[in-house]
């Protein structure tokens, strides 16, 4: 889930910090510009590391700072292609889970990457599983007794492997018309986000795979069709 | 800014915890002991060298995103779904170090860190072509990783450290309190702070 990145940049410390170890301003300084920021085709900062290479502070003409040339290494929310990771459901729709990691929101499970066969109940306004189902069609699977479905509901803690992350650079472009002509800007897509899928034995809500009798080998992927 | 290298290394999550730990009990030292300087200052003769809502010369300004990051990391890595409440570092590094027998990938040893799979179906998500590659080990690395995890002691520690957080809360920005209360409001800020902290200090000694 997390890693390492190495980054150089050049960051000014103010006069008013002059009083504090530079090493501790530094990463102070660092830590404000990065973290709980998304960097693009990097991840989510989460705070320094340790710094790898501080260079001399340089007084530039202009401001009172010191320049400092940094090395350092970040630690950055990135889950690779094909990790597990557990989150928690934070809403549904027809089209998609969406779930949460408390410290990050952008992770979807779209509808194609559910256990198959299901559908979204618009009544519950969650998705549900239908295990061992030969229905295919969304109405169909509607039409079934509650009592069967498997339903993922909100702020249940769900089990899933990453498929894909998709990084969208949300900067405005340059003006295109003088004020006035105002241009309705789509909504605002998140700079950062994950697709995950849950359409694989032992993954989906934690409690489905809890306390499943403990055998080996095929018999065991059996059962777990059996019961889910 | 220049990224050199995106992926020098992965990191646990037990390892992202301790070090997110670690800066949240640095802070909270922190912010006790310029309570207690602005205090005896105020105490010895009156006239503050410090001016009013400006930060401390000696201190550290935490910015708010930090802060946030930070408390809901702790609280997504600390939850009790997650098995970090029972590791160890000595647990981890005895469980990375028997699993190098096993075919295994970065990856996958990464993963059975963090997930800590107790259960075949766990493992079976985790690790590809499971039967194929290990067979009959499969049930050693599950007794492996079981024998990894302490017994849970996150009750105390988890109270404390959402208490931490709530002492925290309340004084990112002490000056500006100060200012708006006076004294009285700010002395029993301090004795608040001092609880929490000490509550913390326990907290390092538990982690080492």
């Amino acid at each position: 889930m997390y890693q390492l990145a190495i980054l150089k940049d050049t960051t000014a410390i103010h006069p008013a910090n002059f009083g504090i170890p530079p090493e501790q301003a530094i990463i102070a300084e660092l830590n404000k510009k990065y973290a709980n920021r998304v960097l693009h085709d990097l991840g989510l900062c989460i705070c320094v590391f340790d710094l790898t290479e501080v260079g001399e502070g340089k007084v530039r003409y202009g401001d009172g700072c010191l320049w400092y040339k940094v090395i350092f290494r970040l630690v950055v929310f990135r889950p690779f292609i094909s990790e597990v990771i557990v989150a928690k459901v934070k809403s549904s729709d027809e089209d998609s889970i969406r779930l949460s990691l408390g410290f990050f929101d952008d992770v979807y499970v779209p509808a194609t990457y559910l256990p198959q066969p299901s559908a979204f109940d618009p009544n519950e306004r969650a998705h549900f599983w239908l295990p061992d189902s030969e229905l295919t069609k969304s109405q169909d699977l509607l039409d079934t007794p509650t009592a069967e479905r498997m339903y993922i509901d909100s702020g249940e803690i769900l089990r899933v492997r990453v498929e894909g992350d998709e990084f969208y650079d949300d900067e405005p472009g340059p003006p295109k018309a003088l004020e006035g002509v105002q241009v309705e800007r789509e909504a605002r897509r998140a700079p950062y986000s994950i697709i995950c899928s849950i359409a694989e034995q032992g993954l989906g809500p934690i409690a489905w795979w809890k306390g499943e009798p403990v055998t080996e080998g095929d018999t065991m992927i059996e059962a777990d069709n059996e019961e889910g | 800014m220049e990224v050199l290298n995106p992926r020098s290394a992965l990191l646990s999550n037990y390892e992202v915890l301790s070090l997110l730990r670690e800066l949240e009990s640095d802070h909270i030292n922190r912010t006790r002991i310029a309570l207690r300087i602005k205090k005896e200052e105020e105490a010895t003769g009156g006239s503050s060298t410090i001016i009013p809502g400006a930060k401390h010369p000696s201190m550290v300004e935490i910015s708010e995103n930090v802060r946030t990051i930070q408390v809901e990391a702790i609280q997504y890595l600390s939850a009790s779904h997650q098995p970090t409440s029972m590791q160890t570092p000595e647990g981890i590094a005895r469980l990375t170090k028997a699993l190098a027998q096993y075919d295994l990938t970065k990856a996958e040893k990464l993963q059975i860190v963090n997930l800590a799979p107790t259960q075949p179906v766990e493992l079976y998500v985790i690790i590809e072509e499971l039967e194929d590659r290990l067979g009959q080990s499969m049930d050693d690395i599950l007794e492996l990783v079981k024998s990894s995890l302490s017994e849970p002691v996150p009750q105390p520690q988890r109270f404390d450290s959402l208490k931490a957080n709530g002492v925290e809360i309340e004084d990112t920005f002490p000056d500006a309190d100060a200012d708006a209360d006076g004294d009285v409001d700010m002395e029993e800020q301090f004795d608040d702070t001092g609880e929490g902290a000490g509550i913390e200090g326990d907290l390092d000694v538990e982690e080492d």
